[in-house]
């Protein structure tokens, strides 16, 4: 009980102080407040506040309403292009005695549908007759497809009277045929080797048909892909035949660019990063652009550049040559310095300073008369040399490479003989060395 | 000056100046509500203008019946939740499972030792579970099974929060009389 009367004093201490109190807000509070509420209320349509925005608005909305209105009956003229290959495309072959009844096998099929089939040879024959004393090429288009509505129109007279629409839609569509740019078409009309192409054949109406491509290859696919490997300018063409070995030509170019070629050589062969600066050679061909990925972020379009890394790594440098109709080829050379030029060597003898002990300093220029016993080495960044006595006694250790051993132990030439070293450590790429050998100690 | 029923026809039709003179009759109302809701005055003052855009775009809901300011303080507790919940998503808090308050029993506070600053203050001060559910059901005056359905939390972990709040109110309380004590004996 004494919690709850508790409780109760502490929920009245809120209510009775916070249940109504009153905060004064911030002045910029009522015109944020303002705005926001503007701006919402525009996008609330209220005639009530029917101003100039609204009228815009209206009258944009009028204006657009008006150009599809006016617009959409010319789309509706437009017929789609997959109904049927009366006289499209390029024709290009005109040897062909058939060719000149251009659409014979059509308009046997338009025949039977307007006429039963007892009809359909007689009135093929007369058809195709009457075509051929009408056309006497095939580029007469215009009177070709006058030709055929004609018929269609007395055929679906004659015949069905349900039919009528349809045949006035047939119609429609034969009379806008010339729109009809092409009857195949191709995914690409251009393209680097190798060029993939999707070839689609809209034509309707025919046996069979064959693919040439230009390079040799043919197929007799309806809609085959292919793909071109060698540069050049390909006509590729589609032989339709209809019933009677009739057959038409069309043609379509496909240009095939060659592709660059990207090679590059990195001077020198064994580069120790950081401490070299690195030649790019290019040797690539048919490029006009070339750009160059360091592998540490730096890139160049020079033809040749020179770069100087910042730190060893394995980079993997890529050159993508760019042809002048954009043809790309890469080259990428990963682990580029593998650290294959980072040695280390020692010799098999040398003669300590007969004058006194050197702390084994050393350099290459000054130790002609190899006074001390150190390495060659390259690209080496952890080292720990020890050498023992013939007893096995560790009388030198140097972990800075460029300390070696004068041939002093405790102040005290050592004596003339076989002595034993072991080096291990690592080189720069992080990987491991270990040597063993012996050195002969030569006394003047 | 324009009656409530004036103001609340006029804001029906957008009239702007209805608008005004709602908000500056009720703005510091109803900030006092949102003040209780929010960890502090710049989040109260977003609430606030929230409130009042769904009171001006609601406001013909109103049914009439019923206070107008009961109305009022309903939207803008509503709005509140809202806020609680779209910032719950970015805000990560480990609520503290077991507290112990060292000096519970001992406590009960003379209604007009703390100003309503103080108050105020304290309830920023809560993390936000406890502060809806304290401000809900103290001072607001809902019931356990209506909170959890307004927070959509069980209601156990209502009653929880609840008794939390309450612990850790106290708790502050208890110290900020002592500050205020130390301070009026030095006086």
């Amino acid at each position: 009980m004494k919690e709850k009367k508790e409780d109760k004093v502490l929920r009245d201490i809120f209510r009775q102080k916070l249940g109504n109190a009153e905060v004064v807000p911030s002045p910029s509070v009522r015109t944020d407040l303002l705005h926001r509420l503007e701006r919402r209320e525009f996008m609330h349509f209220n005639p009530a506040r029917f101003n100039i925005w609204y009228a815009c608005g209206i009258i944009a909305a009028g204006v657009a309403a008006a150009i599809i209105l006016f617009s959409n009956p010319e789309k509706k003229d437009k017929i789609s292009p997959d109904y049927s290959p009366v006289g499209t495309g390029k024709i290009i072959a005109t040897d062909n005695q058939s060719l000149k009844l251009t659409e014979p096998e059509d308009e046997g099929k338009l025949a039977d549908d307007f006429h039963g089939t007892k009809k359909q040879t007689n009135n093929r024959s007369e058809i195709s007759s009457e075509i051929f004393h009408d056309n006497k090429t095939a580029k007469d288009n215009t009177e070709q497809n006058k030709g055929i509505p004609e018929r269609t129109e007395a055929a679906g007279s004659l015949d069905n009277d349900r039919l009528i629409p349809e045949v006035i839609a047939e119609k429609n569509k034969l009379r806008n045929v010339k729109e009809v740019e092409c009857l195949i078409s191709a995914s690409v009309s251009e393209g680097c080797i190798p060029l993939k192409v999707k070839f689609i054949n809209k034509a309707l109406g025919y046996d069979s048909c064959r693919w040439t491509f230009g390079d040799g290859g043919y197929s007799e696919e309806r809609n085959p892909e292919w793909i071109f490997d060698v540069e050049g300018e390909y006509e590729v063409s589609l032989k339709l035949f209809g019933p009677d070995r009739i057959e038409k030509v069309y043609a379509y170019v496909i240009n095939v660019y060659p592709k660059p070629v990207a090679r590059f050589e990195i001077i020198p062969e064994d580069a120790i990063l950081p401490d070299d600066e690195i030649s790019f050679n290019n040797f690539s061909t048919g490029a006009v652009k070339f750009r160059w990925y360091f592998g540490d972020s730096n890139t160049s379009e020079l033809f040749a550049p020179r770069h100087h890394y910042s730190k060893f790594w394995n980079y993997s440098v890529s050159l993508v040559a760019y042809s002048e109709q954009g043809c790309t080829d890469t080259l990428i050379i990963s682990d580029a310095f593998t650290g294959s030029g980072y040695y280390i060597e020692f010799p098999n003898a040398f003669i300590p300073n007969p004058e006194g002990p050197s702390n084994g300093y050393y350099s290459s220029k000054t130790d002609e008369s190899a006074h001390v016993f150190h390495p060659a080495f390259s690209g080496v960044s952890e080292y720990q040399l020890r050498i023992f006595s013939k007893r096995g006694v560790l009388i030198f250790e140097s972990n800075d490479i460029n300390i070696g051993w004068d041939g002093y132990y405790k102040g005290q030439i050592s004596e003339q003989g076989v002595y034993i070293w072991k080096v291990r450590g690592k080189f720069i790429n992080r990987e491991p060395f270990t040597k063993m050998g012996d050195v002969i100690l030569l006394k003047k | 000056m324009m009656s409530d029923q004036q103001i609340i026809t006029g804001c029906a039709k957008h009239d702007r100046k209805a608008q005004q003179v709602l908000y500056d009759k009720y703005s510091r109302f109803l900030l006092g509500v949102c003040m209780r809701y929010a960890t502090d005055k710049a989040e109260a003052e977003d609430i606030l203008q929230d409130s009042f855009l769904k009171i001006y775009f609601n406001i013909k809901d109103f049914s009439g019946t019923g206070s107008f300011i009961g109305w009022l303080r309903k939207v803008a507790v509503n709005t509140a939740i809202t806020h609680y919940h779209k910032n719950l998503k970015f805000r990560y808090y480990v609520e503290i499972e077991e507290f112990t308050s060292a000096e519970t029993g001992v406590t009960s506070f003379e209604e007009d030792f703390f100003t309503s600053d103080e108050l105020f203050k304290v309830l920023n001060e809560l993390p936000a579970g406890y502060r809806m559910v304290f401000n809900l059901y103290a001072v607001e005056g809902y019931k356990h099974k209506e909170i959890a359905e307004m927070l959509s939390i069980d209601t156990n972990t209502s009653k929880s929060q609840y008794s939390r709040a309450k612990a850790v109110i106290r708790e502050k309380l208890n110290k900020l009389r002592k500050l205020k004590s130390n301070y009026s004996d030095r006086e």
